[in-house]
């Protein structure tokens, strides 16, 4: 392995690269505490808008909605996902199979749009009132995939030999999977549910396609204030919800991070005999 | 068939644990019954008509090169795979549609299979809740099979805590504490390392004969089987080839195959030049005559082989007396420690091995490399097979 050493050019590119990811963010957050009614005018440090927040009641709204969906629709893309990844990894000769596949993955790459455009004219079709209901729906459906991704890929290296040994042992096979499987790759659940919740919470081309009247999320009425003229509120509003996916990505990464620790220290204890 | 004649012939080659036979008593009742057991995969077929019957309280091992079926089979008796036709009964019973989680067997994996999510108690505790077991007597069960294993102080560890030795002592905990009828072992042993293997066969030796429970062993290592079963069936492409005790297995194989797998043997090949009564004069290929015993009835003209192994064989640089000396050269010589083998290559050009045993610290023999040696061995100190 080649030595890795901070040299200046090192330092320089990494300070760069950063700036370039994070200097927009940071600025949101700064101006957040600003002080000033213009956006761009720092006007000395200030919560005012944090408070000014707290009375905005359509802003809160849109929040409490945003949250709402992102909770129950996480949630059940978590559960629906699971059951694919499972069905996926572990019947391998099933007829179509290929197919299945194929389409569990393609909402990963089908354009938003696209997504949104398909799911309103089902709901028309169906007759389905416009609102929270299909909002969450369409919130299941498209974010269901990422959780697949994630747990299939954890069941790939799961050794299938625990689950026989649970059922040699007289388990059944729905408590092998709550008391066996589960426990195991429950990180790689939780992720999912994380990266479903994420993806719910920022949503906001297929969330304008699928919502109606009395279902605003967030993000919809960000963008629709935003486009009447940004206001320090706004900031707040997205300083806050940087502060809740930074906890949420954080705290993956510190789940991913202990299974890893483990990991190696298991391998270390098998080498040592 | 020629196991029956053996075993017949050679008394002495009984079970290891003395008056334990149960294979030979006509009245006995099989504890485990495969009859006509076949298993396809796809095209391939793992196990092909195969009839085995196991008796209660019987150390059985199954023992084949990797892929002749015998993990398979096992699999079948735990129920984790089905029969493609045939039938396993147990107990009396017929297991076919019996799911794993209802056969009175335990098994005992090859990667152990601890669940790393809980301690070594909760393991083994695992089993016993699935039975709707009280608390206390858990409790008891886990204490009586952990002392069993010599693992008290390692009950709150996890299995990630522990080296490989006490990971296998665990499973093997797991695995009898809710007293199965029969215990399924798939490699127990396999991922010890020597030394350890060889102090944990006899403490598994110990246990069965302990315990009386059935043991069903699968093991690639001859080694492993024949120190630790009281019968061994030998597997080859999905078929039983032999199923005897070690000693009949090893003394009296009924097949060239079975011969060459377990230990080191010679194969004389050739044919029957002359026999009266049971001694037979074969006239081998490389264009020698031997005289020898034969067990099974031959006719002139008759292809047969001749196995002996190495060890009953004499070796001498001075010239030896009796029925069937060879002369050659010595062409390689390992020194194991116990017993020192040589290869002499013979004068008609084909290879003998013989075993010494090092009975004396100085060695009696004299032998190097490319010194002229002559080898004998008597008539009865083979076998002449003719399949």
């Amino acid at each position: 392995m080649t030595s890795w050493r901070l040299t200046k050019f090192n330092v320089v590119s990494m300070v760069f690269g950063f700036a370039f990811l994070y200097l927009p963010i940071l600025l949101l957050v700064v101006y957040s505490f600003n002080a000033s009614r213009l956006v761009t005018v720092w006007g000395g440090f200030s919560t005012v808008w944090y408070r000014e927040l707290w009375n905005n009641r359509g802003l809160l709204d849109a929040a409490w909605v945003t949250l709402k969906v992102g909770l129950i629709s996480a949630s059940v893309a978590t559960i629906l996902g699971t059951m694919a990844a499972i069905a996926l990894s572990r019947y391998k000769r099933f007829s179509g199979r290929t197919l299945m596949t194929g389409m569990v993955y393609a909402p990963l790459v089908m354009p938003e749009v696209i997504t949104g455009l398909s799911l309103l004219l089902l709901f028309v079709a169906i007759d389905l009132d416009r609102g929270f209901l299909t909002v969450t729906l369409a919130h299941i459906s498209f974010t269901m995939c990422f959780v697949t991704v994630v747990v299939q890929s954890r069941l790939m290296s799961f050794d299938r030999s625990l689950e026989d040994a649970a059922m040699d042992l007289g388990a059944t096979p729905t408590v092998t999977f709550f008391q066996v499987t589960l426990p195991l790759i429950w990180p790689a659940v939780a992720a999912g549910w994380m990266l479903a919740f994420t993806l719910s919470l920022d949503d906001l081309v297929i969330a304008s396609f699928t919502t109606g009247p009395g279902a605003t999320t967030l993000p919809m009425k960000i963008y629709s204030q935003v486009r009447l003229g940004v206001t320090p509120e706004i900031n707040a509003v997205c300083t806050i919800l940087i502060a809740i996916v930074s906890v949420g990505v954080v705290a993956a990464t510190l789940l991913n991070k202990r299974r890893l620790v483990r990991q190696a220290r298991d391998e270390r204890l098998a080498a040592g005999g | 068939m020629a196991a029956k004649i053996a075993s017949g012939a050679m008394k002495s080659l009984g079970s290891i644990r003395r008056d334990f036979a149960p294979w030979l008593d006509q009245a006995a009742v099989p504890f485990i019954r495969f009859e006509a057991v076949t298993k396809r995969f796809g095209g391939f077929e793992a196990v092909d008509d195969l009839s085995l019957s196991i008796y209660e309280g019987e150390f059985f091992a199954l023992l084949g090169a990797s892929g002749c079926g015998k993990s398979t089979l096992l699999r079948m008796l735990a129920g984790f795979e089905a029969p493609t036709s045939g039938r396993i009964v147990l107990d009396g019973e017929d297991m076919a549609d019996i799911p794993p989680y209802r056969r009175p067997v335990n098994m005992m994996f090859q990667s152990y299979a601890l669940f790393p999510h809980m301690s070594v108690e909760k393991n083994i505790a695992f089993g016993l809740k699935q039975e709707g077991m009280a608390k206390g007597d858990i409790s008891e069960r886990v204490e009586q099979v952990l002392k069993l294993v010599k693992l008290e102080d390692f009950a709150k560890r996890r299995p990630d805590q522990l080296s490989g030795g006490q990971r296998q002592r665990v499973a093997l905990a797991r695995s009898l504490a809710k007293r199965p009828k029969v215990l399924l072992l798939d490699e127990p042993l396999g991922a010890l390392d020597k030394k350890l293997r060889e102090e944990t066969q006899f403490e598994l030796a110990d246990l069965q004969y302990q315990l009386h429970t059935t043991f069903i062993m699968v093991t690639h290592d001859q080694e492993e089987a024949m120190t630790l079963a009281d019968r061994i069936a030998v597997m080859d492409k999905g078929r039983i080839l032999q199923v005897a005790t070690p000693a009949e297995i090893y003394e009296a194989p009924n097949s060239r195959f079975v011969a060459d797998f377990v230990g080191n043997v010679n194969i004389f090949e050739g044919k029957v030049a002359a026999a009266t009564g049971d001694r037979v004069t074969i006239a081998t290929s490389a264009g020698r005559k031997i005289h020898v015993a034969s067990e099974v009835p031959v006719v002139a003209g008759q292809a047969v082989s001749y196995v002996l192994r190495p060890e009953k064989l004499r070796i001498s640089a001075e010239p030896l007396s009796g029925p069937n000396v060879l002369e050659g050269e010595v062409w390689d010589i390992a020194y194991f420690g116990p017993v020192t083998s040589f290869h002499i290559r013979l004068d008609d050009g084909s290879t003998v091995k013989v075993a010494m045993v090092n009975a004396t610290r100085q060695g009696p023999l004299q032998l190097t490399w490319h010194d002229r040696a002559f080898v004998q061995f008597d008539e009865d100190a083979g076998l002449v097979l003719t399949q």
